[in-house]
């Protein structure tokens, strides 16, 4: 019997969206309906824009509003979306957004090493540059750790991560 | 068309998938800036001071919190107790904080009573139970309210003891097997104070330990370790001596000079020989002016009687007995081992008097008694509540139970990591006492052998979520309190003890209310050290008040002419012919009485003397073992009067002879899956024993046989640290 390849690989698509929706589905939804599309593939902002403490410390960062006001003060205002992080700049309230990468307690990952280093955010956030809503798309095994760690020529010792 | 087996395949991955996407995860926000401060840099850890409560000794601590996650615990440097020192079991804190069977929602019991079997309730419906039967209680028969718990300090235990007193019930007993009792009766017939000493051990030239095993457990290991390290190294040219007896190589024995096994209770007798050598001699000007002990049996206590009742070398008792007086200031500890024997109160006495004898009593390196009430004297009468209580508490827990028995109370709320049904006798019957008392009500964050018992369970926050205060037994002279404060956000839905209290208080309404007149546990530490030239927050920040001003000591009236203790034998439960060894039990270095027995960094911590780990083990000297036909690392059944257990066997050269030592802390049956199957609770081997002189327990009470037996697995032991006697068949 000749199979509908269509008909498979929707049925796949299916299963494999309900997978990584159950990964998802633990989050709440955002406060605001963030696109990483919109800004990255579609307005072509670096990562670190954002993301500026990537560069300098552990924690890559999330945007204060003043950030985001930076360019929304003049920009699609009248989004409605815009219009709540008006109304949290006006406040002076912080967005409680929800976190979506997720890291063991137990490693000591320093943003800024990496990102010095070259290694690309695609790397280890892939198809952040495509999601609409943030996802998590590549759980943070010691494998994973591992693979580009020994490909790179890296320190691989217990204590480079674990301390 | 998709068939069966591509849609099993793909289904299996999303099930994979969805299994472990529907782990629970931590409900996490993350929360950037309004506005940034400038070269503000994000991810590093910000540290939190505040009081560690694995033990009694109350060191002080910073935690490093990042992101909101407490990821590792050290010693506060400004801590007057610790000054940045840290032990394992300080550092194994997180472990309770992050433990997976820590309880997070109240339990209500759902079988029979003692079943340990309990069903999750709400808060709504566990408060709703617990002022129903407080109600009732204090309708009938205020008195008829029992409290028992580990002992409280600071305002935790003042919110307490104000809740008592106003709901009108005098039984209020705090329970800890290593409490200080010998060491207070003996302190009160030498010096004339009834306290517990500060021991300068850094600035002593010599000392002398009883039994003292003050570098692992005791008062206060940290303050006393880091102490010892000061004794030996600080001073330019001089190398402080320390000097063991005792009947087991303790870890402190371990780094002693000369280490002098002794047969167990005789610590007294090893004592009263230096003291008579001393005297004989007039070695010390406060020893030439001590003739009057001569004439009241001291004369007797010659080095060769001693050395026949010790087991000593009576040329060493002499030798001793020289140096000490010869390097002052010398001081004397006796220890737990010495002072839970039946003739306990004597051993701690005769080393109190040592210090007499060299004139060290409120010397620099000797023992002081600093003012520890001082601080607090506008507390009136209730100063006393906020320090830390030395005494066990035995007497009183015994006289609870028999009214348990009785039936004389209707409730009861325990709480703390004392664990009466474990770490008691057997054959006191704690535990079926207690299930004769008709509402018992617990405040716990893991299930044990007593909270097991409950008929309701009340989540308490871990104390590193919770406000608090505390003021250290030992290491300062009353010139320090220490701040508590949550470092992290209560990971589990949980209240404190003292807020529960104080809520309970005004539902109660009356004079309960008006004791408590508090909003919560956390104004009422704020009310009592805010405001007074207190920045609290700056505090709270270093960790607690340290004026680094100490008051005057208290006056020691009967140091100058001290008498001679009674001497005593201590008595050892068992025919020796049946049962040929005396039992040496001591608090294990990882799980002390047994609370740090559910925490695996503690479990596979070696111990530092024989590098076992996980188990049960009995110390047994080579001799004994080729009697026995037993090798290292084989079963034995060990048998006392009491009871029996089963526990692999460790040979150890440097033990004495007739002597089986066991750690004390595993063989827990409901304390969890990390303290099961650890072996056999050696608590359950003890007689209901107690000191003569301050009726304070007596562990140090029994004998025991020794029979090989067939125990399932193997005790695991690290690495062989023994060296050489091994590897020369000593053996």
């Amino acid at each position: 019997m000749i199979r509908p390849p269509c008909q498979a690989a929707f049925v796949a698509a299916l299963l494999l969206f309900a997978a990584t929706a159950c990964v998802a589905v633990a989050q709440p939804p955002q406060p605001i309906k963030y696109s990483h599309q919109l800004h990255v593939t579609v307005n072509k902002i670096d990562c670190r824009f954002c993301h500026s403490s990537a560069t300098k410390t552990a924690s890559a960062g999330i945007p204060s509003v003043e950030k985001c006001m930076m360019c929304h003060r003049v920009i699609a205002v009248d989004s409605p979306e815009i219009k709540k992080i008006a109304q949290y700049w006006t406040e002076k309230k912080p967005i409680p957004w929800n976190r979506v990468t997720e890291l063991p307690d137990y490693t000591y990952f320093p943003h800024f090493r990496m990102v010095n280093a070259g290694v690309a955010c695609l790397t280890c956030h892939p198809g952040m540059d495509k999601a609409d809503a943030a996802v998590q798309r590549q759980e943070f095994t010691m494998g994973f750790c591992l693979k580009c760690h020994r490909s790179r020529g890296v320190s691989i010792d217990c204590w480079t991560c674990h301390i | 068309m998709l068939d069966r087996r591509d849609f099993l395949k793909l289904g299996g991955a999303t099930a994979f998938a969805a299994l472990f996407g529907g782990c629970e995860r931590l409900p996490r926000k993350i929360v950037p800036f309004v506005i940034p401060p400038e070269n503000h840099k994000l991810g590093e850890a910000l540290w939190y001071a505040s009081v560690c409560r694995q033990c009694p000794a109350g060191c002080g601590i910073v935690v490093r919190v990042a992101e909101g996650r407490a990821k590792k615990i050290e010693g506060n440097p400004l801590h007057p107790v610790n000054r940045g020192k840290l032990c394992a079991r300080g550092q194994a804190g997180l472990q309770v904080l992050y433990h997976p069977e820590r309880l997070g929602r109240p339990l209500i019991l759902s079988g029979p009573r003692g079943s340990g079997k309990f069903r999750e309730a709400s808060w709504e419906e566990a408060i709703a139970a617990l002022m129903a039967g407080m109600k009732k209680v204090r309708t009938d028969d205020p008195a008829s309210l029992l409290m028992l718990t580990e002992p409280m300090r600071g305002h935790a235990n003042l919110v307490a003891a104000r809740f008592m007193r106003a709901f009108g019930s005098p039984h209020r007993v705090a329970w800890d097997p290593f409490g200080q009792d010998a060491l207070l009766s003996a302190c009160d017939a030498v010096f004339g104070v009834r306290d517990v000493p500060e021991y300068d051990i850094a600035g002593a030239r010599y000392v002398l330990s009883f039994s003292g095993d003050f570098l692992e457990t005791g008062l206060s290991p940290v303050h006393y370790g880091r102490a010892y390290g000061r004794m030996r190294q600080e001073r330019p040219t001089v190398r402080g001596k320390l000097v063991h007896f005792g009947p087991r190589l303790s870890m402190t024995a371990a780094n002693a000079d000369v280490y002098l096994p002794i047969a167990p209770g005789t610590e007294g007798l090893a004592a009263l020989g230096i003291a008579h050598v001393m005297v004989k001699e007039k070695l010390s000007p406060a020893a030439a002016a001590a003739s009057s002990l001569w004439g009241s049996g001291l004369d007797r206590m010659t080095p060769d009687a001693v050395a026949q009742a010790t087991g000593l070398v009576a040329a060493d008792i002499a030798a001793v007995a020289r140096e000490f007086a010869g390097n002052r200031p010398g001081l004397a500890i006796a220890g737990d081992a010495a002072a839970s024997c039946t003739n306990g109160t004597f051993n701690v006495a005769c080393a109190a008097l040592l210090n007499a004898l060299a004139g060290s009593v409120g010397a620099p390196g000797g023992v002081s008694f600093p003012n520890r009430l001082a601080p607090f004297s506008r507390y009136g009468a209730d100063a006393a509540l906020l320090l830390p209580p030395p005494e066990s508490g035995y007497p009183a827990l015994r006289e609870a139970i028999g009214k348990m028995e009785r039936g004389a109370f209707r409730m009861a709320l325990l709480s703390g990591a004392a664990n009466p049904a474990f770490c008691l006798p057997a054959s006191l019957k704690f535990g079926e006492a207690l299930l004769k008392v008709p509402l018992v009500v617990s405040f716990a964050s893991f299930l044990d052998e007593t909270t097991s018992l409950s008929d309701l369970v009340l989540p308490v926050p871990t104390y590193l979520e919770e406000w608090g205060d505390d003021i250290a037994p030992a290491g300062h002279a009353g010139d320090a309190v220490t701040l508590s404060q949550p470092v992290v956000d209560a990971y589990r839905d949980t209240r404190a003890m003292s807020d529960i209290l104080i809520a309970a208080g005004k539902e109660l309404g009356g004079p309960v209310a008006a004791a408590l007149p508090w909003a919560s546990f956390r104004e009422c530490v704020d009310k009592a050290y805010g405001g007074k030239g207190v920045n609290l927050e700056e505090a709270r920040r270093q960790g607690g008040i340290f004026t680094g001003k100490p008051g005057p000591s208290r006056p020691t009236p009967k140091a100058a002419r001290p008498a001679l203790p009674k001497p005593s034998a201590a008595a050892f439960e068992g025919d020796p012919a049946k049962y040929p060894f005396v039992l040496h039990v001591y608090p294990s270095i990882a799980h002390a009485d047994g609370r740090g027995a559910n925490l695996t960094w503690l479990q596979e911590m070696p111990d530092p003397v024989t590098t076992a780990v996980w188990r049960n083990w009995v110390e047994i000297a080579p001799e004994t073992a080729r009697r026995l036909g037993l090798a290292d690392g084989d079963g034995v059944t060990v048998t006392s009067p009491s009871g029996s257990l089963e526990a692999f066997v460790v040979i150890h050269p440097a033990i004495a002879a007739g002597v089986a030592a066991m750690p004390l802390g595993q063989g827990h049956a409901r304390y969890g899956q990390h303290a099961a199957g650890r072996g056999g609770n050696p608590f359950a081997l003890l007689p209901a024993g107690e000191d003569a002189g301050s009726k304070g327990p007596a562990r140090q009470s029994t004998r025991v046989a020794l029979a090989k037996a067939k125990v399932a697995g193997t005790l695991v032991r690290t690495v062989n640290v023994e060296g050489q006697w091994k590897y020369e068949n000593i053996l």
